[in-house]
């Protein structure tokens, strides 16, 4: 069972996640989903799922400071951060990589980009 | 008493005491002399003419009767005494009164005739003359002559003279006076005008009408003081206007400065500030009198005050600084040297003499600045997101019509044909104007990150060669799908530049991509040739080319070849003002050699010899300020 886990405040950018990864055609795929960085604390903490599509704008604490926490605090490297942002700018990539990020994806993405990933990070035999 | 006959009367006082003592001497001596002659002959003939007369009464031994004669002969002026000797040496008649001094009785043995200068005790000093009566067989007779009435004589003509000579001093001095005061009179006069003249006096006159050297004197003076009085006129007028246009002047540059909304601030070379304008006050709050005479230091802080030492020290450079100012504000300071051109000092640039400081209030700037940059990334990131669905979306609906929905379709025929073709196409379209769409937002992004100077260049050693394979491999779909052919023609040994690599491959994909949107069939050609101290690049291609009226905008924002009415917009319009921004960055120029329907040739040039690019952001960010 593989734990894939969306943080996003915009309900649709989750939606399409979730079914850009039902088409993914990977065996047991559970996908979480949080609307605010608090809850995806809790849900990371709980689940420990294997990647987190993290937005970088979020109601609470910031993208940034839930990966800070993931990586440097609760430090479980285990888990596969994916940053997402609207931001294509030099200061977002350098602060997501110091925060601990493994990849950065700027919106607008393709389908492509995403199954790729995914893909790498699950292993040839999803 | 005036100098000039103080001098005059030391003068004839010292030329009458030389003439007096010489006339003195000489006529006295003179005058002693002729009496003393004279008083010798006039005794000798006394004494002879007595001798002759008393042989006679001498040889009758008539004593009584030579007494009786010589007795009258005391009588003339000068004689003294008279005596008569006999042969045997007694005196037998003689003047003496009372009785014969003793000296008479040393003399009267005396037969020869004999001059001699005696002293008789008690009576003074005598020239006895003795005649001997018949060759002194009879006798010898005496005559006195005293010689104290010649001293006396001597005295009283003496003081004639003397009188005679002080009644001629007493007139001389009086004439010099007389003379020297109708001399130094006009002197004075003159010296008293020249006075009044010296302290400007021109309305002064003089009333001198002599002929002589004074007057000369009083006329040239007189003209002089009109030359004068002219020229101070003159002087005079010119300062007057002088003053007026220095003193408008003044109120001018008073109220430029006074009402100037920048402040303004002025140090001397030591940086103690001497003059400042309103508007400077309000910005710091503090009063023009609490900054004069104090070090900028003191008041504004070492940024400011270490500006102040720069421009001192580099006269053709202004340098800036961001300042606090009251109320939490920010402005910015730009400070330039004064500096005078001296002849004095060898200096090239002239002395430096202080400085001045110009401080603009910049908050608002730079408050718009910061909402100008959030707006756009608050604007980027709503647009991408809801973007991000649309394209996403659109991506799983072709996907899924394609693997599950298409295949599925039994029926055949020319309407569901069509119709599948159809939403292909619109998905396509969908997609592609979705793909504008994030590059549109990516240029303006790059755009007004270029223009606010927030672009963080990253300048390393980098080859040309490899710039171009970089974009060759981003365009080559686009080459694919238009079926054009890339050209290349790159001299050989070239040398390396430095730049930023991604922001020089962003320069060549831009303008390959342009050629390639430009052009229907034929090639796109990438020339590299080496300059003089650059590198020249140069895309051309086959393809519609540029009327003239383009040419000149093409690099302006926003702005696209042909008519965005009538023709199909192919991009953001704003890739050639960013490839301009980045190439004129690296110090190169970019330009267009165009003819409508011959296809184009965008050059561009990066220098070998790169300028120092290790302050750019103050460059940008001046620049920037300039132009709002």
């Amino acid at each position: 069972m593989h734990k894939i886990l969306i943080v996003d405040d915009d309900p649709l950018i989750r939606l399409l996640l979730e079914e850009i990864l039902s088409d993914v055609r990977v065996r047991n795929i559970r996908i979480f989903s949080a609307d605010n960085g608090h809850t995806a604390a809790e849900i990371i903490q709980r689940e420990a799922p294997e990647i987190v599509f993290l937005d970088v704008m979020l109601p609470g604490i910031n993208g940034f400071e839930v990966c800070n926490m993931i990586k440097n605090t609760l430090k479980m490297n285990n888990i596969y951060i994916i940053m997402l942002t609207a931001k294509g700018q030099e200061l977002d990539k350098q602060k997501a990589k110091d925060s601990g990020a493994d990849f950065y994806i700027t919106k607008p993405f393709t389908i492509q980009d995403v199954i790729r990933k995914v893909k790498e990070v699950l292993g040839p035999d999803s | 008493m005036s100098k000039l006959f103080k001098k005059t009367l030391l003068i004839i006082i010292i030329l009458f005491a030389i003439i007096a003592l010489t006339t003195a001497i000489s006529t006295g001596w003179n005058l002693y002399r002729d009496l003393t002659e004279e008083y010798k002959s006039k005794g000798t003939a006394i004494a002879k003419s007595i001798a002759s007369s008393s042989v006679e009464t001498l040889l009758n031994r008539e004593a009584s009767t030579v007494q009786a004669m010589i007795d009258q002969f005391t009588e003339i002026m000068g004689v003294s005494y008279v005596f008569v000797v006999d042969v045997q040496g007694e005196i037998i008649s003689h003047t003496f009164v009372p009785m014969i001094p003793e000296e008479i009785q040393v003399i009267k043995n005396d037969k020869t005739r004999t001059i001699k200068d005696i002293h008789i005790k008690g009576m003074g000093d005598f020239i006895d003359i003795a005649s001997p009566i018949v060759e002194g067989t009879v006798g010898v007779v005496h005559v006195g002559m005293d010689k104290g009435t010649i001293f006396s004589q001597l005295r009283a003509g003496m003081i004639r003279q003397l009188s005679l000579l002080s009644v001629i001093f007493i007139i001389s001095v009086a004439f010099a006076y007389i003379f020297v005061n109708k001399i130094s009179q006009p002197l004075n006069t003159l010296t008293d005008y020249s006075k009044k003249l010296a302290s400007h006096d021109f309305a002064a006159t003089v009333d001198i009408q002599s002929q002589d050297e004074i007057g000369l004197l009083a006329d040239t003076m007189k003209s002089m003081a009109m030359d004068l009085s002219e020229v101070f006129e003159r002087y005079e007028l010119a300062m007057k206007d002088a003053i007026v246009e220095l003193q408008d002047t003044l109120s001018y540059i008073t109220a430029v400065i006074d009402n100037m909304a920048d402040g303004l601030l002025v140090t001397d070379i030591d940086g103690i500030i001497n003059h400042v304008n309103p508007a400077l006050s309000i910005m710091f709050n503090i009063t023009e009198a609490e900054m004069i005479g104090k070090h900028c230091k003191d008041l504004f802080g070492n940024e400011l005050a270490e500006i102040v030492e720069k421009s001192r020290r580099s006269p053709d450079e202004a340098f800036t600084t961001e300042i606090k100012l009251a109320e939490g504000k920010v402005g910015q300071a730009v400070a330039t040297g004064i500096h005078k051109d001296s002849l004095e000092t060898d200096d090239f640039h002239g002395k430096g003499i202080g400085s001045v400081i110009l401080i603009r209030d910049i908050t608002s700037e730079k408050e718009i600045g910061q909402m100008k940059t959030d707006f756009i990334s608050t604007v980027s990131h709503e647009l991408r997101t809801p973007l991000t669905s649309v394209l996403g979306f659109t991506e799983i609906i072709e996907r899924r019509l394609e693997e599950n929905i298409f295949p599925l379709i039994q029926q055949t025929g020319q309407i569901v044909d069509t119709t599948i073709e159809r939403i292909r196409n619109n998905i396509k379209i969908i997609l592609s104007e979705g793909e504008r769409l994030t590059a549109l937002i990516n240029d303006v992004l790059d755009v007004s990150k270029l223009e606010a100077g927030k672009v963080e260049w990253k300048i390393e050693n980098i080859s040309i060669a490899e710039l171009i394979e970089h974009a060759r491999f981003a365009t080559s779909a686009l080459f694919e799908q238009k079926k054009l052919e890339f050209k290349k023609d790159v001299e050989p040994n070239l040398p390396v530049i430095s730049g930023d690599r991604d922001r020089l491959i962003q320069v060549f994909i831009n303008l390959l991509s342009n050629a390639v949107k430009f052009t229907e069939k034929g090639y796109v050609l990438c020339r590299v040739k080496r300059g003089d101290d650059e590198i020249v690049v140069s895309i051309s291609d086959t393809g519609s080319g540029i009327s003239e009226s383009n040419k000149k905008t093409v690099f302006e924002k926003f702005i696209q070849a042909g008519d965005t009415l009538t023709d199909k917009p192919r991009g953001t319009g704003l890739g050639l003002s960013i490839c301009k921004q980045i190439v004129e960055y690296h110090g190169g120029t970019i330009w267009v050699e165009s003819q409508a329907g011959q296809g184009s040739t965008f050059s561009f040039t990066l220098p070998l010899i790169s300028r120092d690019l290790s302050k750019p952001f103050d460059i940008l960010s001046i620049s920037h300020l300039e132009k709002n």
